[in-house]
């Protein structure tokens, strides 16, 4: 499904992400982790298209990212709160990006009422506009800004940071669901070593811009992830 | 204490990302500034001489004590659009041993040297010195000169505690509009009445008092509320209002641009920014009243064809300048979301042709001027709609300044307007049109019709090439896409 070949960015002589090659196939649910300035951002924002390579291109579904917009249509993501519309209500928010993705009234209130748990009564009906609400509601409201459209690929940077418990557990059965679903790639970033080996079939650490571990989960995965960032492990 | 502060000021003011901008800005700031302080130094200077000219035989003086008052709610109503509220970064300092009456005496006093507390010094400092050299008594002068000042500290710390009440605004505008009727009708000689007040005042040195135990009152009453409510959760917190949101259904028979146009009519509507933008483009609809009420203009068409060009293009040059910067806050949303770019600029071309109409529609009582003016609007709209929106558009391509959608713009600290590349894109978008009309009319022997089917006919051709320009728009928004997601990330 995607495809990242010689990827690279550069800033004056810092380079922030060097990838020779990584593959994603359809239907697969990937974590990435790595410390802050690893370069999971800059990955994302690649994929997007919201930077310019410094070398190297992405293909998603065949379609090259920075040469034509055709993967817009099947690709949605939350990256940060600029995802976010902020004079408008939530719920004016949902239907725009279903005008957007062809999806009616009817069609975004359907999926949206899967999601009553997940928002515990505080995204809608609020009569407030995005920018007023707290920044984990406003989190849940991208996240599910993101399913909207059935999308092919799902992007989502930092998840879990700034979510309450009972809500971090919520998303995590949600991207499970998500990834159960062989139709739909998911790519989640986070922080939360725990959190990213559950809802993942497949981890890739990134360090100093670089791929230094690339595992499918198993049992282990969770403890050689720990010792890894603990620092007990040579590179 | 005070030294930290202000070395607090000095790095907050030094370090923003608005005073970081290119020498050439900055440069083009200081001559805009010094113009702006020469004419308020020109206007005290000549202010005697011209009324001793225009009314002779009456004393500069009373007259204008008599007027003042339409200075002072002036006053308050630009302060109104233009002053920021005094937001210090308190919450850092609520926490640390600084006592907290020295943070609110501080954040008082900074109110206190805002610009607008400066305009009257520039125009009341020479046109008192030139009432001392005219052999007015300096006692008197000196404390009128203070009072005027007291005066005006008092409109500031009025306007700090009102905090931008709309109510206050829509009180103060309907008095001065009224009193200004009143006055200019001769209904009532509102002057004279308010004259006895400054007149008194000027002749009795001593009621300065007054004026100052105005300001020092209403100061304490900002240090007061301030004081009381020196907490997260009140003063410094910002309102969260209850939404009302409205029906926008009806727009759906636009189609697939319904979509955007709902949001950007939803943008206008929620932003304070947007809205400031949208009350000044109302103005440019008055552009006419000046040109077409004075006689001199008669026989300078070309003139007249400028103001034309005006009346219609408020929003479209106000608002358009600024097109992508619109969507700065969630641009990266836009890119990556199922919209093409394409749509996208369709969408704000819309928009802009949208307005141009109604401002059109809006300017139907023109006719009162004569048809000749009136078809010379109708050209221009023209034109508006087939020329200046895609030069517009065009120009928004090569604005990367994001802009804070719900905060006013502060006087001279929104530079965009001279951003240089901008000032060069406004030229084409003002001269064009003049010159469509004036060669013409030069050409066929002063023939008005022939300069106003000309511009008229420009618009429509423009038009015709509608997908030609636009995607010629488009592929020069294509290629700054980066550029442009990087300028508006930085906050």
């Amino acid at each position: 499904m995607i495809s990242i070949q010689n990827i690279s960015k550069t800033y004056g002589q810092n380079t922030v992400l060097n990838i020779n090659s990584l593959e994603i196939p359809k239907g697969q649910s990937f974590g990435l982790v790595g410390n802050n300035g690893a370069g999971k951002t800059t990955l994302f924002s690649l994929l997007l298209d919201l930077i310019q390579p410094t070398t190297g291109h992405i293909s998603n579904h065949g379609i090259k990212v920075h040469e034509s917009e055709d993967w817009k249509p099947f690709t949605s993501s939350f990256i940060d709160e600029s995802f976010l519309i902020g004079y408008l209500t939530a719920e004016e928010y949902f239907y725009f990006i279903g005008d957007l993705r062809g999806q009616n009234k009817a069609d975004v209130d359907a999926l949206l009422a899967q999601f009553e748990d997940f928002f515990h009564g505080e995204i809608l009906n609020q009569k407030k506009y995005l920018r007023d609400l707290s920044k984990g509601n406003q989190k849940k409201a991208g996240i599910v800004a993101s399913f909207i459209g059935n999308p092919e690929v799902v992007i989502l940077d930092e998840p879990f940071a700034n979510l309450d418990p009972t809500t971090q557990i919520r998303l995590k059965g949600i991207i499970k669901n998500l990834a159960a679903d062989q139709e739909t790639t998911v790519l989640v970033s986070s922080h939360d070593l725990m959190h990213v080996t559950e809802v993942s079939d497949r981890i890739v650490v990134l360090n100093k811009g670089e791929v230094v571990k690339d595992i499918v989960k198993s049992e282990a995965t969770l403890k050689e992830l720990e010792a890894f960032f603990a620092g007990k492990e040579e590179i | 204490m005070i030294k930290k502060f202000l070395s607090l000021q000095w790095k907050e003011f030094a370090r923003s990302a608005s005073f970081q901008k290119g020498v050439a800005i900055k440069i083009l700031l200081f001559f805009a500034a010094l113009y702006f302080g020469g004419m308020a130094i020109f206007l005290g200077t000549g202010i005697y001489f011209i009324i001793k000219k225009a009314l002779p035989g009456q004393d500069p003086m009373v007259i204008v004590n008599n007027f003042l008052i339409f200075w002072f709610m002036l006053d308050l109503i630009i302060r109104y659009f233009m002053q920021q509220m005094p937001v210090m970064n308190i919450k850092p300092l609520m926490v640390v041993p600084i006592k907290q009456k020295t943070i609110i005496h501080f954040l008082l006093g900074k109110t206190m040297i805002s610009f607008f507390n400066f305009i009257p010094l520039f125009i009341f400092l020479p046109y008192s010195i030139v009432l001392l050299f005219h052999g007015y008594a300096p006692l008197h002068v000196i404390f009128w000169f203070l009072s005027v000042l007291a005066i005006t500290q008092s409109l500031n710390f009025l306007n700090v505690l009102v905090n931008k009440s709309n109510t206050v605004f829509y009180i103060v505008l309907a008095l001065l509009v009224l009193l200004g009727a009143l006055e200019y009708f001769q209904v009532y000689k509102v002057s004279e009445l308010f004259g006895v007040v400054f007149n008194g005042i000027y002749n009795h040195p001593y009621l300065v008092i007054v004026p100052m135990a105005l300001a020092g009152f209403l100061y304490y009453l900002n240090f007061d509320y301030l004081n009381k409510r020196f907490y997260l959760d009140n003063a410094i917190s910002k309102k969260i209002k209850e939404v009302k949101t409205s029906d926008l259904s009806w727009m759906d028979r636009f189609g697939k641009l319904a979509t955007f146009l709902k949001n950007d009519v939803r943008m206008i509507w929620r932003n304070k920014r947007p809205r400031q933008v949208l009350m000044a483009s109302a103005f440019f609809l008055f552009y006419g009243l000046f040109f077409f009420t004075q006689k001199a203009y008669d026989d300078m068409p070309a003139m007249v064809a400028f103001a034309s060009i005006f009346i219609t293009a408020g929003f479209l040059f106000s608002f358009g300048q600024l097109v992508p910067s619109w969507d700065s806050e969630h641009y990266k949303m836009l890119m990556s979301q199922n919209i093409s770019y394409r749509k996208y600029l369709e969408s704000k071309w819309y928009l802009m042709v949208l307005a141009v109409f109604i401002s059109f529609l809006l300017s139907t009582p023109y006719i009162y001027f004569g048809w000749d003016k009136y078809a010379m609007i109708a050209a221009g709209a023209s034109f508006n709609i087939g020329i200046n929106s895609f030069v517009t558009l065009f120009g928004g391509a090569l604005n990367r300044v994001p802009v804070k959608l719900n905060e006013k713009a502060k006087a001279f600290s929104n530079t965009q307007g001279f951003n240089p590349t901008q000032l060069l894109i406004a030229l084409p978008k003002m001269l064009l049109p003049v010159l469509l009309f004036y060669i013409p009319y030069l050409i066929t022997g002063y023939n008005l019709n022939a300069g106003i089917i000309t511009l008229a006919a420009s618009g429509l051709v423009g038009l015709a090439f509608r997908n030609f320009f636009l995607n010629q728009i488009e592929k020069v928004y294509q290629k700054g896409k980066y550029k442009t997601i990087e300028a508006f990330g930085e906050k």
